[in-house]
């Protein structure tokens, strides 16, 4: 009888060497799939009952939030031009391409039998996802930003490369650096870095404070975002808050899809 | 004396779609110059980009140059509230 087994490794305090390629001890807390193959195929069941079912669910909401805000504003874009209404869409195609990368890609390849790149190197896998989704959030949280404050900053294309830079900074420097203390670091600056943006361009906003202000949401978005992050990186920091944070956020995507929906008419 | 509030690119595009509209879809540019209040150099970028972006077309009758509103011009002024309501509920 053929057998498949799901064995998720947490990786403590261990310096890896796979294929001639070292895996750093940054990659100590990332949960790793390992595949035993002794048989033709994995059931989903057993992937689903792997502890990542959750998490699976909660990615594929906010990468369907994320792409309908995409969609929906669409015809806008393309009518107008308009900067703001640009970013805007962007960063919510870049959220909903950050939490592809982080679980979907694992999952299809699980799925369609492509485990063949996993056994390859599961570790390299896990790094380049990794990368990729820390990329793609910090760019999502700049170009929120920028959708906000891009009247005030006069040169966008030295902006957006600086975001790119700061957004590959973050990235590799989580990757290759690693350790939790320097993740904490990392998150904090790029937290502080929102706040401050966002704190600064609502006292500089000459409209006057309305009900159901959007600042509240983009504010408690990247608070929960960078939580986000860090739930990734140090999956045992958060774990007793992790479902919270997980519906904190559904709940903020939800609230914006809503508003989004409601006011282009779709 | 009141302070007149400078008017933004999207609100000019859709002031000079509007008085396209109101001219029964066809005027020739030198009174849609004078009518849109703006500047021959500021008033020939919007209007290229207006070109560009497909909302405007020129034609030509009897020597004479005409403006007129393309489909995606009308789409345009139909949907500018909505547009405007968008960009003020997030502060964008």
């Amino acid at each position: 009888m053929f057998l498949t087994f799901l064995v998720q490794l947490k990786i403590n305090n261990l310096v890896y060497k796979q294929g001639g390629l070292e895996i750093h001890k940054s990659l100590k807390d990332l949960s790793l799939v390992i595949f035993i193959k002794m048989g033709p195929q994995l059931p989903i069941g057993s992937f689903l009952a792997g502890g990542i079912g959750v998490e699976l669910i909660y990615s594929f909401i906010i990468i369907v939030c994320g792409l309908m805000i995409y969609f929906s504003t669409k015809e806008m874009d393309k009518l107008t031009s308009y900067e703001g209404i640009k970013y805007f869409r962007l960063s919510f195609l870049f959220f909903a391409l950050a939490y592809f990368f982080r679980y979907f890609i694992q999952f299809f390849l699980f799925s369609f039998n492509l485990k063949g790149i996993l056994e390859f190197s599961p570790m390299f896998f896990g790094a380049i996802s990794l990368l990729i989704f820390l990329y793609f959030s910090s760019m999502a949280l700049f170009f929120l930003l920028y959708s906000v404050v891009w009247k005030k900053w006069d040169h966008s294309r030295l902006t957006i490369t600086l975001f790119n830079l700061f957004s590959l900074i973050i990235a590799f420097a989580s990757i290759f650096i690693g350790g939790r203390l320097i993740y904490l670091i990392i998150n904090l600056i790029l937290l502080l870095i929102v706040l401050s943006i966002l704190v600064i361009a609502h006292k500089n906003s000459k409209k006057k404070p309305k009900t159901g202000s959007p600042f509240i949401i983009y504010l408690l978005l990247s608070i929960f975002w960078i939580l986000n992050i860090t739930d990734v990186l140090i999956p045992k920091f958060l774990s007793i808050y992790q479902l919270f944070v997980y519906l904190v956020s559904i709940a903020l995507f939800m609230i914006i899809l809503y508003k989004v929906l409601k006011k282009t008419g779709n | 004396m009141e302070k007149r509030v400078k008017r933004g690119k999207l609100e000019i595009m859709r002031d000079i779609i509007f008085i396209i509209r109101e001219h029964k879809n066809l005027i020739k540019p030198t009174p849609l110059l004078r009518k849109s209040n703006l500047s021959s150099t500021r008033f020939q970028e919007y209007f290229s980009e207006l070109k560009d972006k497909g909302f405007v077309r020129e034609t030509e009758e009897k020597k004479n140059k005409f403006v007129s509103l393309t489909d995606k011009g009308f789409k345009f002024l139909e949907r500018y509230q909505t547009i405007i309501g968008f960009i003020d509920e997030f502060e964008l």
